[in-house]
């Protein structure tokens, strides 16, 4: 090829960036922009409008780390996340052994799988609000007559219930995806371990635990993180299930922002929490570009 | 051999049997919007429940379009999800070319910033949001949504596309360069039709985020004529008495058109969120 020309090459640059410019342009007013302002209502006083007042260093800051609910708030946000992402993980891994096994109809029950997944979160949030009711809700009422639960409780109104109410449906919504992936990675795995394990006399816990974990470890670990950064942002769940009640029992940090700003109009208080939301979901999205880069260096 | 077909078959029946009650599991409360949306309004609060409908009132269908505004949240939801795909198409399609096919300062960055936006939760931006939308007066317009999901769906999209530019071979836009293609000649006429499959899965993926969307309209619509049908079918949940027949069958007419698009592209979805550890 003929050799460029520094003029041309300064030209190809500016075309670059040019058809890059619309990407930019919004990412700034709608991202960028909004991310400095939250930054600033976190170090300033802001009144109900949320327009900033006076400046204050660290005083919001300070306030709210000195709140207890603050550490309930963001404890459970952890708990909620951990919790859920390991309940997803089992229950994705035995959804994708079961799948990974050959019987008539394999196809179609994997697409059913998928169904929850597929759907809108809030319409499937708001489906399981009545599947829930304890009165009228058909899973109570299931749960009795099948005899699992004499005495079920009122899902979404206990302080203790509501918290595993709220993570059954986050779990729910997440497990379609891991058993997706697992499945995916296990299709990769050679036959041809298996079979010799066979012949070597490995039994099946064997060579789940010998072939098809270490063969899937990296999917195993994407997988996880993605899943953690999507539970630990989950807003639709809660909000509709119980918009972080029954009197706080069921907040996470996500939620708790959002109730604070539109509900209460603190502005300030929701900005800190934003703040460090999203200081926890940095540190989290850089562990997960290292991975992915990882596996395809030729892109940088 | 016949021996160990036995074993084999042995071991289906107790996997098969765990697929059919994890799939019970799992659908359960779909079987109840069924059972719901197919029952008469006096047979909702009845102690105990029961799962077939005594009486089947296929009115429930016709009743939750005349009676309630299912088909003005029904239009927002296509002029949104439309909207936002469309707009999203023609920010990423140059956006994700520029990054496929230039090397320029400051590529990389873009690549790391791009695969971390997607981690992104609106939550987090939603009171500084609202300021924005304030002043550009974008507050209970359909616009608005239009924009906030374009910016959300922006960093996978352009992810996504630029995966399919970058595995288009170069030889072929030299070869048509030469011919005296221009640039954007090649991209119109070469790339584009070439990546239509990643830009399809793009598109549709954008539609169904705008369709799914909850917290944009929670937060900026408050006019019952602008509701997309997230936000409307929220509605239904009254402050005494829900009519729950009719939120089923309102989810269930907002869930046909995501499922269907959600099966078109789910394969791609899973290897463009999974990356490399995926395909191989």
């Amino acid at each position: 090829m003929k050799q460029l020309s520094a003029k041309s090459l300064r030209g190809e640059t500016r075309m670059a960036y040019a058809l890059l410019a619309p990407a930019a342009l919004f990412i700034a007013i709608f991202m960028i922009y909004p991310v400095i302002y939250v930054v600033l209502m976190s170090l300033f006083r802001t009144n109900k409008l949320g327009i900033l007042q006076n400046f204050v260093w660290f005083e919001n800051f300070i306030k709210q780390f000195q709140k207890k609910v603050f550490w309930v708030v963001t404890g459970r946000s952890l708990l909620w996340t951990v919790l859920a992402v390991l309940a997803k993980t089992v229950l994705g891994m035995v959804i994708a052994l079961c799948l990974n096994t050959e019987f008539k109809g394999r196809k179609f029950a994997r697409l059913l799988f998928i169904i929850p997944w597929a759907s809108s979160v809030p319409i499937s949030s708001m489906l399981w609000k009545w599947v829930y009711d304890h009165e009228f809700g058909l899973l109570n009422h299931t749960l009795m007559r099948l005899g699992i639960m004499s005495n079920p409780p009122v899902w979404t109104g206990d302080p203790f219930w509501s918290f595993f109410a709220c993570l059954w449906v986050d779990v729910w919504i997440g497990v379609p995806f891991m058993a997706l992936v697992f499945l995916a990675g296990m299709q990769s795995v050679s036959r041809d371990l298996y079979e010799s394990a066979e012949v070597d006399g490995v039994g099946a816990w064997g060579k789940f635990f010998y072939i098809t974990v270490p063969s899937i470890k990296q999917i195993i670990f994407i997988a996880t993180l993605l899943s953690s950064l999507w539970t630990f942002n989950d807003f639709n769940t809660i909000y509709i299930l119980t918009k972080g009640g029954p009197a706080g029992a069921t907040d996470i940090l996500i939620t708790s922002i959002y109730t604070n700003g539109f509900e209460w109009l603190r502005f300030s208080d929701a900005a800190v929490m934003a703040v460090v939301t999203f200081i926890v979901l940095m540190v989290v999205s850089i562990v997960y570009a290292r991975v992915y880069f990882r596996g395809e260096d030729e892109a940088l | 051999m016949s021996k160990k077909l036995t074993f084999r078959n042995r071991h289906k029946i107790p996997v098969v049997l765990l697929t059919i009650a994890l799939l019970v599991i799992m659908l359960f409360p779909f079987f109840v919007m069924l059972s719901t949306m197919l029952k008469k309004s006096t047979a909702i609060y009845v102690r105990p429940p029961y799962w077939i409908p005594r009486e089947f009132a296929w009115d429930n269908f016709v009743r939750v379009w005349s009676e309630y505004y299912l088909l003005q949240y029904f239009n927002n939801s296509v002029l949104v999800g439309l909207g936002t795909t469309i707009l999203n198409a023609i920010v990423i399609i140059p956006a994700a070319y520029s990054i496929a096919r230039f090397k320029f300062k400051g590529r990389s960055v873009i690549l790391y910033s791009l695969l971390a936006m997607q981690m992104f939760s609106p939550v987090i931006i939603i009171i500084s949001l609202f300021r924005v939308f304030i002043k550009l007066q974008l507050l209970d317009k359909l616009i608005g949504l239009i924009l906030a999901n374009t910016v959300i769906t922006l960093s996978f999209t352009t992810w996504l596309m630029y995966g399919y530019f970058s595995s288009i071979p170069g030889e072929i836009e030299d070869a048509a360069r030469i011919d005296g293609c221009s640039r954007m000649g090649t991209l119109t006429l070469i790339m584009i039709p070439i990546a239509a499959p990643g830009l399809v899965t793009a598109m549709i993926y954008t539609f169904i985020q705008a369709w799914n969307d909850f917290l944009f309209p929670l937060s900026f619509i408050n006019a019952q004529k602008k509701m997309p049908l997230t936000l409307g079918i929220y509605q239904f949940v009254g402050r005494w008495a829900t009519q729950w027949e009719m939120l089923n069958v309102a989810a269930f007419i907002a869930l046909i058109p995501v499922l269907v698009l959600f099966f078109i592209i789910e394969k791609q979805l899973v290897a463009g969120l999974a990356g490399g550890a995926v395909k191989g």
